[in-house]
């Protein structure tokens, strides 16, 4: 088995690379990480009326979520109990009930077995139904639209999981009266990188943009005189990264709302909408909180750039990612259209930002083939000590800065902290003596 | 048989409450549902020749229900089974709409059962109920 310690030292900012690549190491994630967080299943609209289903991932693991006849909603192990096959197929559709086309086991919306073909002459009427359902995951919490779900019954209630980081992923899921909805379907494709570099760049990484992003950069704007003028505001305007119980959140503060990247016909409505938004969740929160996000361990999301994403594990060199573009529920088609295209243009699997930040972490992943390579540590200390807390009224831990790997940092304590095989009480309890001990630093 | 030894009606509930392409289901025993499709009210037994389903959430379309289960299809009208893995027919009930309330009458006479093999259900409970001549399928 591993040693944690040896693995990284959050608080020192360093990282053996070796939690990249050792798949001892990714099976511990798989039972300590994976199966003990709240993990995103489904937006509501995505389950639209009783019977909707989408089969989704909970890191290796396919699951069903599937709307009920009473509007709740459940999710279960889309694995049938008699030798293992799917019990759905399907990615997504509206369902009666489900069969395994296996051997024909027959289940309910709620994953009950309610048919056993040839029960009486194959079973001579002695299976017990009620036993052979699937796993069913025990808990399920919808956060303003968006559904997650634990296996752990002992982990944490979903809003102290989510701790301040609640209010940086309310300036994107309690943003609008109407609420959200997604584009049909999920775009889905490979990357062959760990699924840390992902999650991590969405906690924590500004510092990639100006370099990663270069050429995408001048290919959008290709006049030099708005880009200095970009550079200029965001010089003047340093951002802000929030960190906390492994989440982060990062955003450059703007002036406005507009201009967006989605372009004129979305603007428009931005701006005819600003009052909405501004009343809901306040002008300040609405004009910084804008930029890279990630709820541990792995749903991450960009809340101006219109796009979010899960980073399904596959293996500790590969990911699966499922990205979906949100748009306001009562914008017009224009504004739609228009958020759809820029999505397309940038964040798309063929999108000009995704590209780059795909290419960065194939190559990592590798360049760790290397023996040499595996050998060496990560530098994860941009900013160490210069931590802050309240920063202009935020709530937890944010920096006066965008450019810092705070969150890189927090989101690595909390993989430690879980990897080590911590139970939740005593994640909570470290958490809380080590937060009030940084307050009384910072604040002092 | 006479007016008087028939079995009564019994109200189901509101036109509205049975939308279209939808069923209501009775507890009977055993249980019947009353669908709704191209605007007619039909009554059928509920549970699937085939295996045991409630046919209530099966899919209803042009005058038909197919078992979600192994896509057996009924006729709603006949009751006769359209497509396997079922082969024997659902039993049919009368239905009544008088105003906006809907009635049914459900009357078992003797054996409403197909003797024989069910050469589509493979396998099935039914098929072996009948190769034994164990007595009604569902009854
Ligand atoms: S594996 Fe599902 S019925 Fe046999
Ligand atoms: S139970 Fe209806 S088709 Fe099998
Ligand atoms: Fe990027």
């Amino acid at each position: 088995m591993f040693d944690v310690t040896e693995l990284v030292q959050p608080d020192q900012g360093l990282i053996n690379p070796s939690i990249y690549t050792d798949p001892e190491v990714y099976q511990g994630e798989l039972e300590r990480v994976f199966a003990r967080s709240w993990l995103f299943l489904a937006h509501d609209t995505q389950l639209a009326k009783p019977g909707s289903f989408v089969q989704t991932y909970m890191a290796e693991d396919p699951v069903l979520v599937v709307r009920q006849r009473d509007g709740s909603v459940k999710a279960f192990l889309n694995q049938c109990r008699h030798r293992g096959m799917r019990i759905c197929r399907a990615d997504e559709g509206v369902a009666r009930a489900f069969t395994c086309t296996y051997h024909g086991w027959g289940y309910n919306l709620a994953g009950e077995l309610v048919n056993v073909p040839m029960q009486d002459r194959a079973y001579h009427d002695e299976i017990d139904k009620s036993k052979w359902g699937p796993t069913q995951v025990p808990r399920l919490h919808n956060h303003k639209g968006f559904i997650f779900g634990t296996w752990d019954e002992s982990a944490p209630a979903f809003e102290d999981y989510l701790g301040d980081m609640i209010w940086y992923f309310d300036a994107l899921a309690d943003r609008y009266d109407e609420g959200l909805t997604l584009v049909p379907g999920a775009t889905k494709w490979v990357i062959d990188c760990n699924w840390k570099f992902a999650a991590e760049q969405f906690a924590s990484d500004m510092y990639h943009v100006p370099s990663s992003h270069a050429s995408a950069l001048v290919a959008l704007i290709e006049d030099p005189a708005v880009l200095a003028e970009f550079q200029e505001q965001s010089a003047a305007a340093p951002g802000r990264q929030y960190a906390g119980n492994g989440h982060g959140s990062g955003f450059g503060l703007r002036p406005d709302l507009v201009p967006t990247q989605a372009g004129p016909d979305f603007d428009a409505w931005v701006v005819a909408n600003r009052e909405q938004i501004y009343r809901r969740i306040g002008e300040h929160r609405a004009l910084a909180v804008n930029g890279h996000n990630t709820v541990f361990p792995n749903f991450s999301w960009l809340t101006i750039n219109n796009t979010m994403r899960v980073w399904h594990p596959r293996g500790p060199g590969q990911i699966e990612v499922w990205s979906w573009t949100y748009l306001p529920k009562d914008a017009d088609e224009r504004a739609k259209q228009a958020v759809r295209t820029s999505t397309i243009r940038t964040f798309s699997a063929a999108g000009v930002f995704e590209t780059d930040d795909g290419e960065n972490w194939t190559e990592i992943q590798q360049v760790l083939r290397g023996h040499q390579a595996r050998k060496t540590t990560f530098n994860a200390r941009m900013g160490l000590g210069h931590e802050r807390h309240g920063t202009d009224g935020m709530p937890g831990r944010v920096t006066d800065d965008m450019y810092t790997e705070m969150a890189a940092r927090g989101m690595y304590r909390r993989w430690a902290d879980l990897m080590s095989g911590l139970s939740w009480p005593e994640i909570t309890e470290r958490d809380k003596s080590r937060q009030q001990r940084e307050q009384e630093a910072h604040l002092a | 048989m006479s007016e008087y030894t028939r079995k009564p009606w019994i109200r189901v509930g509101r036109i509205d409450e049975i939308p279209e392409d939808q069923a209501l289901r009775l507890d009977t025993t055993p249980p019947v549902s009353v669908f709704r499709s191209d605007g007619e009210f039909f009554c059928v037994d509920d549970t699937c020749t085939h295996e045991d389903f409630s046919l209530a959430d099966g899919w209803v379309e042009d005058g038909a229900v197919e078992c979600p289960l192994h896509l057996a299809k009924f006729c709603l009208r006949t009751g006769a089974a359209l497509a396997t893995p079922a082969c024997r027919p659902l039993a049919t009930h009368e239905v009544r709409v008088d105003g906006a309330d809907v009635y049914v009458r459900i009357e078992r006479g003797g054996d409403d059962r197909v003797d024989g093999h069910c050469p589509g259900a493979i396998g099935s409970n039914a098929g072996r109920r009948d190769a034994e001549g164990a007595g009604h399928g569902m009854a």
